[in-house]
């Protein structure tokens, strides 16, 4: 049972690292080309920009997720690593607790919002809901959610081999973000 | 009462252990709760923080920065600063400092700068004689030019947390002379050093192998020139030139350099995924943070604060500078750009600080943090890369502090230096 929910959940991080990699994929490519439609077609497309957006959202709220599981978010850890083995626990718990609401509060008002405008359309692409640009973050949210229960149950899986299949030497040791 | 509901809720969960980004979207509950401010002004802030189009350039930096990192561009860097300047006394250490400069008008990260550069040239510098904790160090400092040189992901945070009202090309040209200035100064200590240690002279290279060196290199320093160049002539945004910069880094990668496999590309999405989105998602929950300060009106209590303090712009700058230090050993460099920026920036604003100049105080000031314990990501690379305990690392750094202190004092007091430069650009 344990394996198989463990197994459901690599597939659950897996998918979220590829839906944020194939739109930073798609992003990357989109945006030059509005630049090929302006300077060699000679008009100035006007899908560009917006899709960039979307994709920009699905990659930050999925791609958020799976650092969630793997581990990767900033955090201080300079106070609770000079704190005995109980006092830890203690914390742990208060993050978990913590965790637990923030995602709440996202899949709730993140659904909310996506709800309150689906009536409206994107002013550059009139077939797309404004709702549906703000989907990825609920869902984000929701799928966070489920990272901070199976934290909760089965502890952190920050290194399992799936997560850790892309590290190297000088990664190994801290986190690169913002750096 | 406003201020401590905020910042304490905030600094309680940090201190706990709950990743920052979460953190401040609880705190942003917290204070939204106790001014009646209705939850989902607080989620459409989320939203639209992470909503914008200037956004795109984080990203996009960041990987054009990895596709070059890992696909052989810092060998050839350190070939191409070799030819250079390798044929001197303590050439090494100058081709070190080189090629971090190349490097950060590629990457814009000064951990993927340490990391690239210092497990190539650190293990050589000892080889030929070198102490390693000097060659660490050197990788170390010199890494933070690519925090300072364009383009920088940083810089571009800033300017997202300025509000949009900086533009990030200003920002990119600001950058530009103190990075090459913090270059000249560990060049010149570092032949200083050279003299009174009696370092190795390096050897000329052959004519027609420095041709090819040159060449070889060329293609991925063209990614600086797309970048560059691109926002200069006002061909590209900033988003357009990094989205080129990608396709192009991608390009060479894999067609000219092909020391990258086609089988380790999953690896490199993986990698960039975790990076960025934890900068991103910080990003969105910072901008819910940030407005409920101002609706808090904290921004405008802590400038009274401060300029009742003194009114000596110097003094106030002084202060601001001791803070950033502090902080900057304490936590890393994007949560703090965003959550110091709209509270330090109308302090400065009504002082007569240009905002493009405090931002590289700012850039100057966490890039320094990067390399101080006990959170000090470029510190922890530079240590494992170098095979050097922090404490030894950190003793062989003293007079290279003192060097970017120094970086850090003219940055402050001399605006000339960052501001100069994009006026003459007209940016």
């Amino acid at each position: 049972m344990r394996q198989s929910l463990l197994k459901a959940f690599d597939i659950l991080y897996l998918a979220c690292i590829w839906s944020a990699g194939i739109a930073i994929f798609f992003m990357s490519i989109i945006i030059p080309v509005g630049v090929f439609a302006r300077y060699v077609l000679g008009f100035g497309a006007q899908w560009p920009e917006p899709i960039a957006i979307l994709l920009m959202v699905v990659f930050t709220f999925l791609g958020a997720a799976a650092a969630y599981r793997a581990g990767a978010h900033i955090s201080v850890a300079m106070l609770t690593d000079r704190l005995s083995a109980s006092s830890q626990k203690v914390c742990l718990y208060m993050v978990d607790l913590s965790m637990l609401v923030i995602c709440l509060f996202g899949v709730v008002y993140g659904s909310k919002l996506c709800l309150g405008t689906m009536g409206q359309n994107l002013a550059e692409l009139p077939w797309l809901p404004v709702g549906l640009t703000y989907a990825p973050l609920p869902l984000g949210a929701f799928l966070t959610l489920l990272f901070v229960v199976e934290k909760i149950i089965f502890g952190s899986q920050h290194l399992r081999s799936i997560v850790r299949f892309d590290h190297s030497l000088e990664e190994s040791e801290v986190t690169t973000a913002g750096a | 009462m406003d201020m401590f509901i905020l910042l304490g809720s905030f600094t309680l969960l940090m201190i706990v252990g709950m990743p920052v980004a979460y953190a401040l979207g609880l705190a942003s509950l917290v204070g939204a709760i106790w001014i009646d401010l209705p939850l989902d002004a607080v989620m459409i802030q989320v939203a639209s923080g992470v909503n914008k189009f200037s956004l795109l350039a984080i990203p996009f930096f960041v990987l054009a920065g990895a596709l070059m990192a890992e696909g052989g561009m810092s060998r050839r860097l350190v070939a191409f600063a070799s030819v250079l300047v390798g044929f001197v006394r303590g050439g090494l250490s100058l081709v070190n400092i080189l090629a971090s400069t190349f490097f950060g008008g590629i990457s814009g990260s000064a951990v993927a700068d340490t990391a690239s550069i210092g497990s190539v040239l650190i293990p050589e510098m000892e080889r030929k004689g070198y102490p390693r904790d000097f060659s660490t160090a050197l990788t170390v400092s010199g890494s933070i030019q690519a925090i300072l040189i364009p383009p920088s992901h940083n810089m571009v945070i800033y300017s997202m947390a300025a509000g949009g009202s900086v533009s990030v090309a200003a920002l990119f040209f600001a950058g530009l002379l103190p990075g090459l200035l913090l270059g000249g100064m560990l060049a010149a200590y570092c032949l200083y050093v050279a003299r009174k240690k009696n370092f190795p002279t390096g050897e000329v290279i052959p004519l027609r192998q420095a041709l090819k060196i040159c060449v070889d290199a060329m293609w991925g320093l063209m990614t600086m020139v797309i970048i560059l160049g691109g926002i200069m002539s006002g061909v590209f945004t900033a988003n357009e030139s990094a989205s080129i910069a990608v396709i192009w880094a991608f390009f060479v990668t894999m067609f000219i350099y092909r020391d990258y496999k086609w089988r380790d590309l999953p690896k490199l999405v993986h990698r960039t995924v975790k990076t960025v989105t934890v900068v991103m998602i910080l990003i969105g929950f910072a901008a819910s943070f940030g407005y409920v300060m101002t609706l808090m009106q904290i921004p405008l209590k802590i400038t009274t604060m401060f300029t009742t303090l003194t009114s000596n712009t110097y003094l106030i700058l002084f202060y601001i500078n001791i803070m950033l230090l502090i902080l900057g050993t304490l936590m890393d460099m994007a949560p703090l750009i965003l959550i110091l920026t709209p509270i330090l920036l109308p302090v400065v604003k009504t002082l007569g600080v240009d905002p493009v100049h405090f931002g590289i105080i700012i850039m100057v000031n966490l890039g320094i943090g990067l390399l101080t314990p006990p959170v000090g990501s470029v510190l922890f690379v530079g240590s494992a890369v170098g095979k050097l305990s922090i404490e030894a690392l950190v003793k062989a750094m003293y007079p290279f502090f003192g060097v970017l202190l120094l970086l850090l004092a003219l940055v402050t007091y001399w605006p000339a230096l960052t501001l100069w430069l994009p006026r003459m650009m007209g940016v």
